[in-house]
């Protein structure tokens, strides 16, 4: 059983060599965002690829129990809504809070409009949507 | 020349910290799904405490059962409280979920406090800022950068509409997904869960296309 201590810690550790990688790799740099979905640089895609296969690789080893995880009605709207907002902003939820300590100051906007974005889906999916659950944290 | 990591440290980097995070907690993590719980802290809270109060009635019942077995001599019964259905609002499906095993038997660790989900948000901009001092990045600007300048637009009116548009998008789109880059794309395609792995290739193509859509048409 793990304890709320050993939780916090690691999630404090998880954000700091997160924060660190992210930027360390360009994924707060429009610039290179940029250049890897238009495949004009692969080494982005190939860190997030590489990453992937060394996870799946290393879950497999380690016997970490999958997720069943079902295709809900959100999830291919949501990833489209997703992909148009990444590719305009160049932020996806984490990336705004490593552009702000990176030193760009209208990414501040960005993350009001991730908070407002979040906020509107609950909002939407109770009132409107009704989606099951996997939606909006409902 | 690019003062950033080459791939292979990058992919090294990303799937240690995945990796260390499911070995240390049991559980996946998502940065979308911290965002969502940390904004929606006061329903949270009042989850955590239900949550609490439960697991009390529940050991409560348990005692009680185990004691009354003993008296008689019999085996004890099954807890008289039915089995836990998560109190907090996290669903199963979402980014910041708790590993659930193959075998439906094997109980949900439950989504991890909110407290440690303020906690890596604040995190990633430590990490952030201490990357970019230390790699001599940090630079204060009102502007994206020349990619944003070239790419989006120069203007800057336009540049915090688009900013916050975009903003929206990711936000409302996470969640309506259930996920992001860290908790679809990484957590969820390291375990090949079927609905990251649409997520991802969705996402993904989706901002390949916009991104060619801003690069070579508008």
């Amino acid at each position: 059983m793990r304890t709320r201590g050993a939780i916090l810690l690691a999630n404090i550790i998880t954000g700091l060599t997160l924060g660190y990688t992210v930027s360390n790799i360009g994924f707060g740099d429009y610039t290179e965002l940029n250049r890897m979905f238009t495949f004009q640089d692969l080494r982005m895609l190939l860190s997030f690829a590489g990453a992937v296969v060394i996870i799946v690789c290393a879950f497999a080893l380690l016997r970490v129990r999958r997720t069943p995880g079902r295709i809900h009605a959100g999830v291919i709207p949501g990833a489209v809504l997703f992909g148009t907002g990444w590719a305009i902003s160049g932020g996806c939820p984490a990336i705004p809070i490593v552009q702000v300590a990176s030193g760009y100051l209208p990414a501040l906007v960005t993350i009001v409009g991730v908070t407002v974005g979040i906020r509107m889906c609950r909002w939407a999916n109770a009132r409107y949507f009704h989606l099951d659950r996997g939606s909006c944290g409902l | 020349m690019s003062d950033y990591w080459p791939w292979w440290a990058g992919a090294a980097g990303l799937a240690l910290i995945t990796i260390n995070y499911a070995l240390v907690t049991d559980r996946s993590f998502g940065v979308s799904s911290a965002w969502d719980r940390v904004l929606h802290w006061r329903r949270e809270r009042r989850l955590e405490r239900m949550d609490e109060e439960f697991t009390d009635e529940r050991a409560l019942a348990d005692a009680l059962a185990a004691a009354t077995a003993e008296h008689f001599g019999t085996s004890p019964a099954a807890p008289t409280v039915p089995p836990a259905t998560s109190g907090t609002s996290q669903p199963l499906e979402t980014d910041a979920e708790a590993t659930v095993g193959e075998d439906a038997s094997v109980t949900s660790p439950g989504p991890a406090p909110l407290a440690t989900q303020a906690a890596l948000l604040v995190s990633i901009f430590l990490g952030g800022l201490i990357a970019a001092l230390t790699s001599g990045r940090f630079h204060l600007r009102f502007d994206m950068g020349p990619g944003f300048r070239n790419v989006v637009t120069a203007n800057s009116t336009t540049m915090v509409v688009l900013l916050f548009v975009g903003g929206v998008l990711v936000g409302f789109g996470t969640r309506l997904a259930g996920g992001c880059s860290s908790g679809h794309g990484l957590n969820g395609c390291g375990r090949l869960r079927p609905v990251s792995l649409v997520a991802t290739a969705v996402f993904f193509g989706t901002a390949v296309a916009v991104s060619f859509l801003l690069w070579k048409v508008i």
